[in-house]
């Protein structure tokens, strides 16, 4: 366990500096959850209570990341974990880090300030805390194109480096629309991510995309990502995902004659015109996690060894697709909630990983603070609730002064309520909640097999591997090269 | 009555939802009782005793109590109803199909296709022709499973989600989804699978086995479209 309880209580008040600055960063990220919601969803499901998880996460997020981001951060800081990311396909980007981090942890503030459980200058500095990491984070991750969001990019993610770049598109395999590459390609792609939206629990956080790069006028390369695969860190995958060889897949994939003009803080792309199959014209794929030295070529060899690959990995996704459905068909309403709640709520869980200090305490189980409001998250209160929170904007916290127009609605309402500067007139508040306390879940534990690409590993071994591994790239003189040194030749080194 | 700091909101007002004022109201109040049974100030209830002072029970008796109004919840998971049936109402609609009553509708044209329906397309191809098959329940899926799916058969689904339909999706020939977006899951699967797709339909007069033609050649609705809230809609029809 992380912590003890409890002892939070008043620390010293944030600078106004910090005010200002953590209040611009939940603006950002209360404008970047409306567009999203607005734009990008509208989910139902029949087999999960969709609603009712994704409020119990926020409520999880609240109580725990501050805790747990402490934690991580004790071992590796935040712009650190993700110069790592940037070389792996994992769990560690969008919608991962670049939104859920910050906005479960802040939509399930607002839940509780709409309860009358918190008013909105308590828990400051956990606040302060959870939005100062996620700023470095960003800040690291996005280096390479200067932003701190994909929103704030014109919905783009150009994280790579023009070395990476290059790499990547040199290695492509020609697809030529038809032929046997593409028929598995897009076999895999289709089954992989039906595969990913019931790993994790009817939520599309398996599957995220970066990008696009020029590659010429007509050509861009967009890189897609499959993670969480394998048996390795989500309990219910044990056993089911023991044939799936790779826990992350990112498909390097080269598109012709359309522009992916948006690629959003989910990960979601739209392309002008459509991307259909037939602009598939190039194709790689790696296997990546915190062990490995970046992304590691998976039968690139030949475009007759990769096809026959993706196949392989079809049949085997399909195969655990089937068994984790009839798995998940069986559940109570308990444990379909916990499979979500704890989907939603590690999803920034590779933070730990990337840091060597996963434990499934921390990450898996749901908070007694949390679990306390399970009885109130039937189906039709968690579905209006919710859709108040994030789509209606129409919870008390939540109306502003008359005068104000939000972003893209014009209308006076803010989703995320801001840090009151009154602090600094004395304002009394509460500085921190209690650290993590001990949680459970319906669900059975996670087993001590995890698939990495050094094989299967016991918990306490891959903690220790990821402590002990700098992959090359990330070492300081590789790391701190990057476009700007190569553009100046013999001026900056 | 004790005021919580966060009773006097300048702006605020209620939820739109009454289940939700409901429930948050009783919520405060719950927060009002266990804060003045504790005879702290508000600093010091927050900073821990709030989280020993109120527990699990304390949420069921809320339920409970809007349950003894007689209200019973509306189900989204089959999973909620099953298990509590004395909690929620409707789970008999599950059988047969569905109809909307702001569906559009029109007398069968020269060609014999009467309008039934309207949705957004998820991906402009061209426009498809099937057998419409109601799916949803997770015992349909698994009938499904065990007896196959009839070439050209049409999917007609409640769930824009992509889980309930996980095992047998891509066995369709197009997808009719009463909810969602064209960026709902089962928008970005029918994508991935190149399945013509409808999503947030309105559709009425439609039974399992009756032939369907999508127009999935229309344009395909824009995440502008969304915001601005422009429709872009793509017609259903019945076939003669």
């Amino acid at each position: 366990m992380t912590g003890q309880r409890p002892a939070p209580g008043p620390g010293p008040a944030p600078s106004y500096a910090q005010l200002l600055e953590t209040n611009q960063l939940i603006q950002a990220c209360g404008d970047m959850t409306y567009w999203l919601c607005l734009t990008r969803t509208v989910q139902g499901s029949k087999l999960f209570p969709v609603s009712a998880y994704i409020l119990l996460s926020y409520l999880n997020a609240f109580y725990r990341y501050p805790t747990l981001i402490r934690k991580v951060e004790a071992v590796m800081p935040a712009e650190a974990i993700a110069d790592r990311a940037r070389q792996m396909g994992v769990k560690a980007q969008n919608s991962s880090i670049g939104w859920a981090l910050p906005c479960f942890y802040l939509l399930g503030r607002e839940y509780l300030i709409n309860l009358g459980f918190l008013r909105p200058q308590d828990a400051i500095e956990d606040v302060v805390t959870v939005m100062d990491f996620w700023k470095r984070f960003q800040l690291a991750w996005h280096r390479n194109d200067g932003h701190l969001t994909n929103a704030d990019n014109n919905q783009r993610a150009q994280i790579l480096s023009h070395a990476d770049v290059t790499r990547f598109a040199g290695e492509l395999h020609k697809v030529v629309p038809g032929d046997a590459l593409s028929v598995a390609a897009q076999r895999f792609l289709a089954t992989v991510s039906q595969y990913g939206f019931l790993v994790s629990a009817e939520s599309r956080i398996s599957l995220t995309n970066s990008g696009p790069y020029r590659l010429d006028a007509d050509r861009q390369l967009l890189m897609r990502d499959f993670m969480d695969l394998g048996e390795t860190s989500l309990p219910w995958l044990d056993d089911i995902a023991a044939d799936m060889p790779f826990n992350n897949l990112t498909v390097a994939m080269e598109a012709t004659g359309c522009n992916f003009h948006l690629v959003d803080d989910w990960g979601s792309f739209e392309a002008t015109p459509e991307f259909t199959t037939d602009r598939l014209t190039g194709i790689g794929i790696y296997a990546s996690d915190t062990l490995s030295e970046g992304h590691v070529p998976v039968a690139m060899d030949s475009p007759e060894a990769l096809a026959a690959m993706l196949h392989d990995l079809s049949d085997r996704a399909k195969v655990a697709t089937d068994r984790l459905w009839m798995r998940m068909a069986g559940w109570s309403r308990d444990q379909l909630i916990d499979a979500g709640a704890i989907s939603y709520f590690a999803i920034c869980k590779e933070i730990a990983h990337i840091a060597g200090v996963f434990d499934p305490a921390d990450w898996l189980e749901i908070d007694p603070r949390a679990e306390r409001f399970r009885p109130l998250l039937s189906d039709e209160y968690a579905d209006n609730a919710l859709g108040e929170l994030v789509g209606g904007i129409s919870l008390p916290s939540q109306q502003t002064a008359p005068h104000f127009m939000m972003k893209w609605s014009d209308q006076p309402t803010r989703v995320l309520t801001p840090l009151p500067l009154s602090v600094l007139n004395g304002a009394p508040f509460m500085g921190r909640v209690a650290p993590t306390q001990p949680g459970a879940s319906h669900l059975p534990p996670k087993n001590d097999r995890y698939r990495t690409t050094r094989g299967v590993l016991g918990l306490a071994e891959y903690n220790a591997a990821a402590r002990s591994f700098v992959p090359a790239r990330c070492q300081p003189g590789p790391n701190f090269t990057c476009d700007t040194t190569l553009a100046w030749p013999g001026s900056v080194e | 009555m004790i005021v919580l700091p966060t009773d006097n909101h300048l702006w605020g007002g209620e939820p739109n939802s009454p289940l939700v004022a409901a429930i948050h109201l009783s919520v405060r109040d719950l927060v009002r009782r266990r804060l003045v049974q504790s005879g702290l100030d508000w600093n010091a209830f927050v900073s821990g005793p709030i989280d020993d002072l109120i527990g699990q029970d304390d949420f069921a008796a809320i339920d409970a109590a809007v349950l003894a109004t007689g209200h019973r919840y509306a189900f989204s998971a089959t999973i909620s109803a099953t298990e509590r049936p004395e909690a929620y109402q409707g789970l008999a609609t599950l059988d047969g199909g569905f109809d909307h009553p702001d569906a559009p509708s029109a007398p069968p044209d020269a060609q014999g296709r009467a309008l039934c329906g309207t949705g957004d397309n998820v991906v402009q191809g061209s426009d498809v022709e099937g057998v419409a098959r109601f799916v949803r329940s997770a015992g349909q899926v698994i009938a499904l499973m065990e007896q196959g799916i009839p070439q050209g058969s049409i999917a007609i689904i409640d769930d824009s989600g992509g889980t309930l339909t996980a095992p047998i999706l891509n066995r369709f020939a197009g997808l009719v989804c009463a909810g969602g977006t064209v960026r709902s899951h089962l928008g970005i699967l029918a994508r991935e699978y190149g399945i013509p797709c409808l999503m947030n339909v309105r559709l009425a007069g439609i039974q399992d086995g009756d032939r369907v033609r999508l127009e999935t050649g229309a344009p395909a609705r824009t995440a502008e479209s969304y915001l601005s809230g422009t429709e872009m809609p793509a017609r259903i029809w019945k076939l003669a």
